[in-house]
C-alpha cells in the first residue's frame, strides 16, 4: 500500500491526498511532527528526502519527492480512466506541465505569505503577497476565459487534469497569508467546481460544498 | 499617534510569548506583545534576555520565565503569578506544546471561538461533531472564584473526540477561562473515563488584531504521543482558523446589541459579560463605542 | 449613498452561486437561490460576524459555514438554527439585505435601504464584456479611458458611467464600481449584435482594452 508522509496543513500534501482520493486509491498516512517538531528535517527523514520537504510518497519501495512529480505518477499509474493525467495527448502534457510549474510559483508566493502569517516563516512578505496577486490575476483571467469557451478547467480538456489539482490547494488558502480573492471572481466559481467533483476531500482551512458535505464519512487517522 | 498601555490587568500579567523549543533552535526570536515589539534572547547558561523597543516599553524587560514549555513575559508589574495547569505537572500525563499559530483576529475572537460548542459540528464535522446531533442542551455557566468563568454539564456527540482511534460517543466538557486571554478545556478521556484530557489554549494578543494561539496539552497516556496529539490540535484548529479571519470586525463586540446571542452562546455571553467586568478593552469593541 | 452600481455581471452569479464584492467599502455577499432570487446582502452574519461569503447556498437560503445557520431569500430572516433545531429563531435575526436589481446584462445594488428599482430596467441587446478590477480609485480609471478607447472618443455620462462614441454599428458603455477608495471594478456592455461565431474574439479584443486601461490607471498610482 502507498504510503505517505504528510502534513494536514501543507497544501502540497493535500493535492496528493486529494488525488489519491478523486482516484479512490488506499494509501496511509504517516503524520509528520512538521511545526514545530520540525521532522521533515530530522536525520531520518533527510535520508528520505534529502531536501527536507514533504510531500513524500513510497509506493511498494518506490520513493517519490515533490507533489507535482508525485500526482504525475500517482495518475500515469493509477487512473484508468487516463483523464487527470493524459499521457497519449501532447497537447494536454504540454498544457498540464505549465501549470505545475504555475503550481510551483503559488507555493514560492502564496504558500510562503501563509507560512510567514501563521507559523513565522522567514519571507518578504509584501513581495510574496504581490507576486501571488499577480499569479491570481492571471489565473482569474484565463479561467474566464475556459469558462466563456465551455471548458471550465485550466487544461483545454473538457474535464479536469491534475493541473487544477497542483493549483488548488495555495489558491484556496491564500487568505491565510492575507491575499484576498475577493477580486478574482471566476477563480471563486472554479474552486466550486472541484469541490464538487466526485471523491473530494477538504483539508483544514479549505470548507466542502455544502452539496458534498458527508456526515458519514469517516476521518484519516495518524500512522 | 502614540499608543496608550493598555489596561493593568493585561499589562500587567503573564503572556505566553514563544514555544521554549522555537527559541533553542534560533537562538533569537521577535515577536509582539500588546503592540511592544519584543525580541528575546537565548543565552548559554539557559536564561532568556527579553528587550523591548517603542515609546510604550524600550529596553530590557525583567519579567521573564519559562513554564510548560513557553515563554512567558510580563510587560508590566506582575500582580499575580502564571497560569497554574495542575494537569500538565501529573507525573504519568503526556504534556506537550501544539505549535504556535498566527491569527489575524484579536486573542478574545479565539478565545470565544474555543468555548463555542455550536460549531462543533459543523466546522469540525466528522470529528468534533456531526449532523444531526447539532442541539446544544442547556449547560452551566458561573465564575471562578479567582476571577474567570466556568461552564460545565457540556455534552457533544463527538464521532471522534480525539487523537486516538476512538469509538464516537457523548462526551462531557468542561471549560474554564482563567484568564482573558487563557481558557482551559476538560474533556472525558476515552479510555480512562474518570480522567479529563485537558487542552488549553494560551493567546498572546499580538496587537489588537492579531494574535498567536499557543496550545498546552495533557494527555493521560494511552495510546497517544506527541505527534498525534499534535497532528489532531492542528488539524482542529486549522479547522477555526478561516472562520476566526473572516470574522466582522475582528475585535470582540462587548456591546450585547451587537451580534445576537441564543441560548447555546450562554458561554460567550458570560465570557463578554466577565470581560467588561474587569475592564478588558484591548482587543474589544467596547459597548457604547461605535 | 443613494445610487445604483453594476456590481456584476448576471452570469457570474449562476443559480446556486455565491459571490464575493465590495462596494464603497461596504461588503457584500451576492447569492442566487436554486430557483434563480437574487439577493445582496451585508457579508456578515448577524450572530458571530463572519463572512456569508464563507458560506453555501442551500436551495432557497443561504447558510452560514459557522454554526450553519440559515437565511432566507428574499427578506434575510433567518430560518434555522441548528443548535436549538425545535424552535422558530426570533423574527429580529436577519441579515441586512441591501436592494438589488437585474436588468437582463448586469446587477445593480444600492446601498441605500429604502432605495426601489426602476421599472421596466432592461439593458439593451448586447454582450457584457469581461470585468475588470483595478487596484486604482475611479477617477484614475475615468481619467484613462477618457484618454480615447482604442481610438475612439471616450466621453463622460456621470462620475461612475462613460460611454464609447458609436464606432460602427456597436458601442460600449463602461460602469464603474468603486470597491474602496483606492480600488474599483470596470465593468463594460457592449451594446449590439455580436454573432455566436465572433464572441469569444470580441470578449478578448475588449479584455486586452480593458487591461491596458487598468495597467495605466495602476501605474499612475504606483
Amino acid at each position: 500500500m502507498i504510503r505517505l508522509y504528510d502534513y494536514e496543513l501543507s497544501g502540497n500534501c493535500y493535492k496528493v491526498r486529494l488525488l489519491l482520493h478523486l482516484l479512490g486509491v488506499a494509501f496511509t498516512a504517516r503524520t509528520m511532527d512538521f511545526h514545530p517538531g520540525r521532522e521533515h528535517k530530522s536525520e531520518w527523514f533527510l535520508k528520505l528526502n534529502p531536501l527536507g520537504q514533504l510531500p513524500v510518497i513510497d509506493d511498494d519501495g518506490l520513493v517519490l519527492r515533490d507533489a507535482q512529480a508525485i500526482l504525475v505518477y500517482l495518475a500515469s499509474r493509477y487512473d484508468a480512466s487516463g483523464h487527470w493525467y493524459p499521457r497519449h495527448d501532447a497537447v494536454a502534457l504540454g498544457e498540464i506541465s505549465q501549470w505545475l510549474g504555475f503550481a510551483d510559483a503559488l507555493t514560492a508566493t502564496a504558500g510562503a505569505a501563509r507560512l510567514h502569517d501563521t507559523m513565522f516563516m522567514d519571507a518578504d512578505i509584501r513581495k510574496c503577497r504581490a507576486g501571488a496577486h499577480g499569479l491570481l490575476r492571471i489565473l482569474d483571467e484565463h479561467l474566464w476565459f475556459a469558462e466563456q469557451a465551455g471548458r471550465p478547467w485550466l487544461c483545454s480538456a473538457d474535464h479536469p487534469t491534475i493541473a487544477d489539482l497542483a493549483c488548488f490547494p495555495y489558491v484556496m488558502l491564500s487568505e491565510e497569508g492575507g491575499i484576498s480573492r475577493l477580486p478574482y471572481p471566476a477563480i471563486r466559481r472554479w474552486g466550486e467546481r472541484i469541490k464538487h467533483l466526485p471523491g473530494f476531500t477538504p483539508m483544514s482551512g479549505i470548507f466542502p460544498a455544502a452539496a458534498v458535505r458527508s456526515p458519514a464519512g469517516s476521518p484519516p487517522t495518524p500512522g | 499617534m502614540n499608543p496608550s498601555q493598555p489596561e493593568s490587568v493585561l499589562w500587567d500579567d503573564w503572556h505566553p510569548v514563544g514555544e521554549l523549543a522555537q527559541l533553542q533552535r534560533t537562538r533569537i526570536l521577535h515577536t509582539m506583545l500588546l503592540g511592544v515589539p519584543l525580541t528575546l534572547v537565548l543565552a548559554a547558561d539557559g536564561t532568556i534576555r527579553a528587550s523591548g523597543t517603542g515609546s510604550l516599553c524600550h529596553g530590557p524587560l525583567q519579567h521573564v520565565d519559562i513554564r510548560y514549555g513557553l515563554v512567558w513575559l510580563c510587560l508590566g508589574t506582575p500582580g499575580r503569578d502564571i497560569v497554574d495547569f495542575p494537569e500538565a505537572r501529573e507525573a504519568d500525563r503526556i504534556v506537550c506544546t501544539g505549535g504556535s499559530v498566527g491569527v489575524a483576529v484579536s486573542g478574545l475572537r479565539a478565545v470565544e471561538n474555543f468555548l463555542d460548542l455550536g460549531h462543533l459540528a459543523f466546522v469540525h464535522a466528522g470529528y468534533l461533531g456531526e449532523e444531526p446531533h447539532t442541539q446544544i442542551h442547556a449547560y452551566k455557566v458561573e465564575p471562578l472564584a479567582d476571577g474567570g468563568i466556568l461552564a460545565t454539564g457540556c455534552r457533544v456527540y463527538q464521532p471522534h473526540p480525539s487523537p486516538m482511534d476512538s469509538e464516537g460517543f457523548d462526551v462531557d466538557y468542561i471549560y474554564a477561562v482563567r484568564r482573558p486571554y487563557i481558557v482551559e478545556l476538560f474533556k472525558a478521556n476515552p479510555v480512562e473515563k474518570e480522567r479529563m484530557d485537558m487542552i488549553a489554549l494560551l493567546v498572546q494578543p499580538v496587537t489588537e488584531e492579531r494574535c498567536v494561539a499557543h496550545i498546552l496539552m495533557a494527555y493521560p497516556p494511552h495510546n497517544v504521543d506527541v505527534g498525534s496529539l499534535r497532528w489532531f490540535q492542528q488539524l482542529i484548529f486549522g479547522q477555526d482558523r478561516p472562520i476566526l479571519e473572516n470574522q466582522i470586525p475582528k475585535r470582540l463586540p462587548l456591546d450585547p446589541r451587537a451580534e445576537v446571542s441564543v441560548r447555546a452562546d450562554n458561554s460567550s455571553a458570560h465570557y463578554r459579560r466577565w470581560l467588561a467586568s474587569v475592564g478588558v478593552r484591548y482587543g474589544t469593541v467596547p459597548a457604547g463605542a461605535t | 449613498m443613494n445610487r445604483w452600481f453594476a456590481v456584476s455581471a448576471c452570469g457570474e452569479v449562476p443559480h446556486g452561486a455565491v459571490a464575493h464584492t465590495q462596494l464603497l467599502g461596504q461588503e457584500l455577499v451576492l447569492w442566487r437561490s436554486a430557483s434563480g432570487a437574487l439577493n445582496a446582502w451585508e457579508n456578515r452574519c448577524p450572530h458571530r460576524g463572519v463572512r456569508l461569503t464563507l458560506g453555501d447556498c442551500v436551495g432557497e437560503e443561504l447558510r452560514c459555514q459557522y454554526h450553519a445557520w440559515r437565511f432566507a431569500t428574499g427578506s434575510g430572516h433567518c430560518t434555522h438554527i441548528p443548535a436549538h433545531p425545535g424552535q422558530k429563531p426570533a423574527s429580529n435575526i436577519r441579515a441586512r439585505v441591501y436592494p438589488v436589481f437585474e436588468d437582463g446584462a448586469f446587477i445593480w445594488v444600492n446601498l441605500a435601504h429604502d432605495a426601489v428599482p426602476p421599472n421596466a430596467a432592461a439593458a439593451p441587446p448586447g454582450l457584457a464584456l469581461r470585468s475588470i478590477f483595478t487596484r486604482a480609485p475611479v477617477a484614475a480609471v475615468t481619467g484613462q479611458l477618457l484618454h480615447g478607447y482604442a481610438d475612439h472618443a471616450v466621453c463622460l455620462v456621470d462620475e461612475f458611467t462613460l460611454d464609447v462614441a458609436p464606432a460602427a454599428h456597436r458601442s460600449v458603455r463602461f460602469m464603474l464600481q468603486p470597491v474602496t477608495g483606492e480600488q474599483c471594478i470596470l465593468h463594460a456592455h457592449l451594446h449590439g449584435e455580436v454573432t455566436a461565431l465572433e464572441r469569444l474574439s470580441v470578449l478578448k479584443v475588449h479584455n486586452a482594452l480593458m487591461s491596458a486601461v487598468r495597467d495605466r490607471a495602476e501605474a499612475a498610482r504606483a
